[in-house]
């Protein structure tokens, strides 16, 4: 409709999450129970009326590939939509060459056949609702070359470490893009969201290429701000950037709260995911529960507080659940207490009878461990 | 049809008018149930699990919500190529005018041409309105084992019980049926049909033909067609079903089959992922569980909002309870919402009925459990 087509792009480097990145890219990680984090991006596009999607994958793309499937959960156009998931493999080598710039090179030639005027680039591991459409039109009326999303924080000193920043002028016109240094409270963090012509991306990456092959698409803006026209949007509502572990606890112990929930979720931007076929979930008299959200699939004999469960957790009897995300198909044994943890997938917790990590440090449990 | 050459038909026509308001608009067969189902994802899924490839549904009472949710047959996968999901309605057709279904045979009769398509060998029928798991292939096995004619799967109930049912009597020793009796007033055996039945299609065919110019005829499977079977000498079996299998024909069943699925060892199991039951995919944020929430024994799907209390129920899809609510031993059906501090109890609360604040409904040493079908307002 919006003449644009979108791109899901995947974290470089800088960004790593403990623990949960060693078995699937950011975007695939369980996010809120029942979501993955890229169910947001993609989501965000489809309900903007973008249904030509190109994802870019990186490492481990198995669960990733398998969750995207051929993208109809995402109320795409079987006929005029497209998910198109591309592959970069240049990381491989040294993570210098692991930048955007390399996989949208690597795949140029996917970029340049489309036939769209504006291309909206969001990425993988962040967590928002927006509406493209609306911004696309504020960046054409603008007359800008590049526009880019952020948001406003006022705790950019503990939290967004891996992410970069916006120094605007007072008209929103950006200066530059900086690595946020953790210096100062009061940030506006830059959501890693852009939108502009496609063959000005082009443009740019063509021309990255030619100045340095470590090159990020941030890179070449700053370089050649004099000779564009970037402007910021600010985005209200919940944000999250999963940049590191801490982030991703963070973002999901947010969500447990129905108010935050609200600013996130709204009943007319759906976010689709893949449903898993999962009856409801059973809570036996022996449960005790508050303050939590749990997906389907689930038997709960246990107690359950201020947590979040994933599909089809088993949690027995005299279990203690508090502050803690447990992934899909975890299993917590008879009167064992988990506080303050990420349980991965398929982990269960049978013989230790205490897992208990400082609220300033959540503990992080393999996925499909036993212990 | 590429599976196990039968095609299945499922009959979806009925109203239930004993479940009352809550089949004003919608056939039996789309009933909610169980949190996120409806009674004909059963059957639905039934079919899929068995390798059948080719449902056609019979609709006919208030089809519009049925047909639309049968007609998309990917929630069960039955989307491939040469398989699908055909809903059928009564049509009206070059040789004669528009006509109801005046019967469970005559449903089928009216839709030979769309059975001769498929060129079947084996026909099966069911009822769109039953909840239970069932393997048909193993009854298509038996049913060949037995070099049948038809075979009507039957599912043992109390003797005493048996006059309310549709009777099969046995040779005893081979299970072949030599008799079959409508709600007998003194039943000699106890295994009462299922309405799950599998034929030959060219027998069945042939029969339908002859059936449909029979003025005498009321063109039911039960009073018609196995009676003439069974005339003609032809080999009936009865296959013996074990599990879980409900009739919801009444609001009382409807909710006591809710609350067969808070017993921890109930037969149905709807977790058994080698059997697994589909139905659409919801839209809908995960459960939320407020602070003050209490929770036990209890059934709850995707999109509920916890706030308050809910003990021995089932909460279905985007059903909300609300902070000081409570409720006992009741079913809230998709959208229901109990308001502040009111109180629900033995109840059945329908689809996107509200219960307002304070208020209380059903009681604890009812009889019946109680429809709550119109908006309950609240006390101020």
């Amino acid at each position: 409709m919006y003449k644009a087509f979108g791109i899901v792009n995947s974290s470089s480097k800088n960004i790593r999450v403990e623990g949960l990145e060693d078995y699937r890219p950011i975007g695939a990680f369980s996010f809120l129970g029942r979501y993955r984090v890229i169910d947001f991006p993609i989501s965000n596009l489809s309900n903007s009326d973008i249904d030509r999607i190109q994802i870019y994958v990186q490492e481990k793309p198995r669960t990733l590939v398998s969750h995207i499937g051929t993208g109809r959960h995402y109320n795409i156009n079987s006929k005029s939509g497209r998910l198109q998931i591309l592959f970069s493999d240049t990381a491989k080598r040294n993570d210098i060459y692991n930048t955007d710039i390399a996989a949208y090179y690597e795949n140029l030639e996917c970029i340049e056949a489309m036939h769209h005027e504006y291309v909206v680039i969001t990425p993988d591991y962040m967590v928002y609702s927006a509406d493209f459409s609306t911004l696309i039109a504020q960046h054409i009326d603008s007359g800008a070359d590049i526009t880019l999303l952020y948001h406003s924080v006022d705790n950019a000193k503990e939290a967004y470490l891996n992410c970069n920043i916006l120094n605007l002028n007072k008209q929103r016109g950006v200066l530059s893009i900086e690595p946020n240094h953790g210096n100062a409270k009061n940030r506006n963090i830059f959501m890693d969201t852009y939108i502009m012509k496609k063959d000005l991306l082009v443009d740019l990456i063509k021309k990255a290429r030619a100045t340095s092959s470590a090159f990020t698409l941030t890179d070449i803006i700053n370089e050649l701000h004099n000779d564009l026209d970037v402007r910021g949007i600010s985005h209200r509502g919940f944000f999250a950037s999963i940049t590191d572990f801490q982030s991703y606890y963070d973002a999901n112990m947010d969500l447990i709260n129905i108010k935050t929930a609200q600013t996130l979720f709204d009943s007319e931007w759906p976010i689709y995911t893949r449903t898993n076929d999962s009856c409801p979930t059973h809570y036996y008299g022996t449960a005790e529960i508050r303050n939590s959200v749990v997906s389907n699939g689930c038997q709960v004999e246990g107690t359950i507080e201020n947590s979040i469960l994933g599909r089809g957790c088993i949690i027995h009897k005299g279990a203690v659940i508090k502050n803690s995300v447990v992934l899909a198909g975890a299993e917590i044994g008879e009167g064992v207490h988990v506080e303050n943890q990420v349980v991965d997938k398929l982990a269960k917790i049978l013989h230790v009878k205490e897992v208990v990590s400082d609220p300033a440090l959540p503990g992080y449990i393999k996925r499909g461990d036993i212990i | 049809m590429k599976q196990n050459s039968m095609l299945a038909m499922i009959l979806a026509g009925g109203r239930g008018s004993r479940l009352h308001d809550l089949t004003n608009k919608v056939a039996k067969p789309a009933v909610s149930y169980g949190g996120k189902y409806r009674i004909v994802d059963f059957p639905l899924s039934n079919c899929a699990n068995s390798g059948i490839d080719v449902v056609g549904v019979l609709t006919q009472y208030e089809s519009v919500e049925l047909n639309s949710y049968v007609a998309a047959g990917r929630r069960w996968g039955l989307d491939s190529k040469d398989s699908g999901v055909y809903v059928l309605p009564p049509r009206e057709k070059a040789d004669a005018g528009l006509d109801v279904y005046r019967g469970t045979a005559d449903a089928i009769s009216q839709n030979i041409d769309f059975i001769d398509q498929y060129a079947p060998e084996y026909l099966l029928v069911l009822s769109g309105d039953h909840i239970y798991k069932m393997n048909y292939d193993k009854m298509l096995a038996y049913h060949k084992e037995r070099q049948a004619d038809a075979t009507i799967a039957v599912i043992e109930v109390p003797l005493k019980e048996a006059s309310r049912f549709g009777i099969m009597n046995t040779d005893g020793e081979t299970d072949r049926i030599t008799e079959f009796v409508e709600k007998p007033p003194v039943p000699q055996s106890n295994l009462a049909s299922m309405g799950i039945y599998i034929f030959n299609w060219k027998l069945l065919r042939r029969l339908l033909l002859a059936d449909m110019k029979n003025p005498e005829s009321s063109h039911d499977f039960g009073k018609d067609i196995i009676p003439t079977l069974l005339g003609d000498d032809k080999r009936l079996f009865a296959y013996r079903f074990k599990g879980y299998w409900k009739d919801v024909g009444t609001i009382d069943s409807l909710w006591e089959a809710n609350m067969d699925l808070l017993s921890p060892d109930n037969e149905l199991d709807l977790s058994d992922r080698t059997w697994t039951i589909y139905t659409e995919d919801v839209t809908a944020l995960p459960q939320y569980i407020g602070t003050e929430a209490k929770i036990q024994n209890a059934y709850i799907t995707q999109g509920c909002i916890i706030e308050g209390e809910v003990t021995n129920s089932v909460i279905f899809t985007g059903a909300k309870v609300r902070p000081g609510a409570k409720v006992i031993d009741s079913v809230l059906m998709p959208g229901a919402v109990v308001e502040d501090g009111a109180v629900v109890v033995r109840a059945l609360v329908a689809n996107g009925i509200t219960v307002g604040k304070g208020a209380l409904v059903g009681s604890a040493d009812s009889e019946h459990i109680e429809l709550i079908a119109k908006r309950v307002k609240g006390a101020e």
